[in-house]
């Protein structure tokens, strides 16, 4: 696998516990920037889908009067998502429902600082 | 004129008897020219006069002109051509609600829910109603030992409708105590249903926040639905200045938590748990 300008980001956050893969998208069009995924996981839905719930949850908060987002999580069923964004690029994890979130959202607001 | 007003009055023009005046008298009514949209209904009712959907929106222009007696013979003509018409049970429903004639009115809502189609605004109304019917003896009288005589600034219909209001705006007040944190619960819609957010200034702009914040529910369930992740439980997002937390509750509503940042994310997610399960059973009581 080629090293990226992401590939330390995304090697810290997939080694957490419970996490199915890691990627780096673009938030204006949801298209994966770069990203380390387990198989079954599709890289391509979860850019998508997490660039458009970040981007409704920025543009939300925004028009709220809540300011800017600075990290994001979904909690479902089965599996998590954590999201935080800097300029138009968010890093995405994905993880197990049993995922200990706060490293992760500790490690995810620490690296975001590389989306450069 | 907009451009699709004028394009349904052409389509008229060149065919007087398509349907389309349906169309055209409901862009009407949507833009307040009551008067030309009756005009429009009932010379198109002249040659479909046994078209549920032509009545329905005649009932619902009187409605907008304060005709509520027209409009309930408008309705009750609908549902004599198709007895399932969900929008004309919700019109009678709407009717007898204005009348104060609350059993009756949950009656009819209640079939519309049933047949409703998830239409949120069946669910609100069905709701006040329901609350309503709560503090009051269904027909705009008082129950027996319930609080307040009625007689204090206005009808009982009126009073009991303050009460559910109050009920309303209080319902999360013991659980968020003193803290900097507030709760609203909103409908599909994202009307807010229940709950308060005041500004430092002393304004309630529940309703702004609520309208801005709802349309992250759905993308939150369309993400969860097409990752296989099953159904979401909470979205939680942080900014330079809040943390907001909000949950389903039931089949439609969603309840959501703004602290300041100071309070503490896991404080966060536990009001949220509190103020979800509070919402539930508030809206379960009386569904």
């Amino acid at each position: 696998m080629s090293t990226t300008q992401f590939t330390g980001l995304i090697t810290a956050l997939t080694r957490q516990r419970g996490v199915l893969g890691c990627l780096v998208v673009s938030e204006r069009d949801g298209i994966v920037v770069d990203a380390d995924v387990r198989a079954g996981v599709d890289a391509a839905a979860v850019a998508a889908l997490a660039a458009a719930l970040y981007r409704r949850a920025r543009l939300c908060s925004e028009a709220a009067g809540l300011s800017t987002v600075s990290f994001l999580q979904l909690e479902s069923e089965h599996g998590q998502i954590c999201a935080a964004g800097r300029d138009d690029l968010v890093a995405v994890v994905v993880a197990e429902a049993g995922a200990p979130v706060a490293q992760l959202r500790t490690v995810i607001l620490q690296s975001v600082d590389s989306l450069v | 004129m907009s451009d699709g007003i004028r394009r349904l009055s052409d389509e008229l023009a060149r065919d007087p008897s398509s349907l389309v005046f349906i169309q055209l008298g409901e862009e009407l009514r949507r833009t307040g020219q009551l008067d030309l949209a009756l005009r429009v209904a009932l010379r198109g009712l002249e040659r479909h006069p046994h078209d549920a959907d032509a009545h329905d929106l005649l009932a619902r222009i009187h409605v907008d002109r304060g005709e509520l007696t027209a409009a309930f013979d408008e309705w009750d003509t609908v549902l004599k051509l198709a007895p399932d018409h969900a929008g004309a049970r919700k019109g009678v429903g709407y009717v007898l609600f204005k009348q104060g004639r609350l059993a009756e009115a949950e009656r009819y809502l209640s079939q519309a829910s049933a047949q409703g189609g998830g239409d949120p605004s069946i669910a609100t109304a069905l709701h006040m109603v329901r609350r309503m019917l709560h503090f009051s003896d269904g027909v705009g009288g008082y129950v027996a030992g319930a609080s307040g005589n009625g007689t204090n600034g206005g009808t009982p219909l009126a009073e009991a409708g303050r009460r559910v209001e109050e009920e309303a705006r209080r319902l999360f007040a013991d659980i968020l105590g003193e803290g900097e944190q507030t709760a609203l619960l909103l409908d599909a819609s994202g009307l807010v249903t229940a709950g308060v957010y005041m500004t430092e200034e002393g304004r309630d702009v529940a309703q702004e926040v609520g309208a801005s914040l709802a349309g992250i529910r759905e993308d939150a369930a369309r993400a969860s639905e097409h990752l296989g992740l099953g159904a979401w439980s909470s979205v939680t997002f942080e900014t330079d200045v809040a943390t907001v937390a909000m949950a389903p509750v039931l089949d439609d509503s969603l309840v959501l938590v703004a602290a300041a940042r100071s309070v503490p994310l896991g404080l966060v997610r536990r009001v949220l748990q509190q103020c979800a399960r509070r919402a539930g059973a508030w809206l379960g009581a009386t569904s």
